[in-house]
């Protein structure tokens, strides 16, 4: 099972690109609770934003990429780190990569870095989610 | 602000599971343990389970009240046990440290019996 965890280092995620709608940011500060006017008007975004890029970018193709079993998945970390403030109705463009693939305590572990570029090709920000799949 | 400054906790109202829906349709995370009862049951999880970003939102709801969102660098979180409908969260939180341009914080989302969920850390630019 875990012959095949080395192999998937370095493999790539079909890249997507996402327009940061108003309507969006609005909807996931809502859902979180966090109603901020600035969110609200859709002028800036809450900190969490880049998963609705993922999501709604016509990502969550790591799933498929490693193969996984939904029913075993599980969100083990997130970071962000962030180099400019995403501005409403932008494009950015998202490249991702399996950093990492261990197994630990009876679990596979996937590291997914993600780079989140501007129209200009300037970084955004990046991001590291760990997947944990459960044996 | 100084190092070892305790922030002013942010109380969430309890989790719903229309919440759950909600923030599935928002942030697109449709993966049914979050939404679909018996599919999260099947799955060995005892029903269904929060969104872990979710409650990494609810950290940065915090981070929002305590600083200005736009000065964040660095937002890091381990998830640390499933968070329920029916749950009240809280976010704590604390400046732990820091250099010339940042201040250095750490914070928690607990529930009501003091569970950590999440743990945070983050920089935040002076």
């Amino acid at each position: 099972m875990s012959t095949g965890l080395k192999e998937k280092v370095g493999l790539k995620l079909e890249s997507y690109t996402f327009r940061v709608e108003k309507g969006k940011i609005k909807e996931l500060a809502q859902a979180i609770g966090d109603l901020k006017e600035e969110f609200l008007s859709g002028e800036a975004v809450p900190p969490t934003f880049p998963t609705v890029i993922d999501f709604w970018g016509g990502g969550a193709s790591s799933s498929e990429l490693l193969n996984l079993n939904m029913k075993k998945v599980l969100h083990g970390e997130q970071e962000y780190e962030y180099f400019r403030g995403i501005v409403p109705d932008e494009e950015i463009t998202v490249h991702g990569v399996i950093e990492k693939a261990y197994t630990k305590a009876a679990m596979n572990f996937y590291v997914i870095r993600k780079d989140y570029l501007d129209k200009q090709g300037k970084t955004v920000l990046i991001s590291r989610s760990t997947i944990i799949e459960r044996h | 602000m100084e190092v070892g400054q305790t922030l002013e906790p942010l109380q969430k109202e309890e989790i719903t599971h229309t919440q759950l829906i909600r923030y599935a349709g928002a942030s697109g995370d449709f993966n049914p343990i979050h939404t679909v009862v018996p599919f999260a049951e099947a799955a060995g999880l005892g029903g269904v389970i929060a969104h872990g970003m979710l409650v990494m939102g609810f950290v940065g709801q915090a981070i929002g009240q305590w600083f200005e969102v736009k000065n964040l660098k660095k937002f890091t979180t381990r998830f640390k046990a499933m968070t329920r409908p029916g749950e009240r969260i809280t976010v704590q939180g604390r400046i732990v440290d820091e250099n010339d341009t940042c201040w250095i914080c750490e914070a928690e989302a607990v529930n009501e019996a003091a569970e950590v969920k999440v743990k945070a850390f983050f920089e935040i630019r002076k």
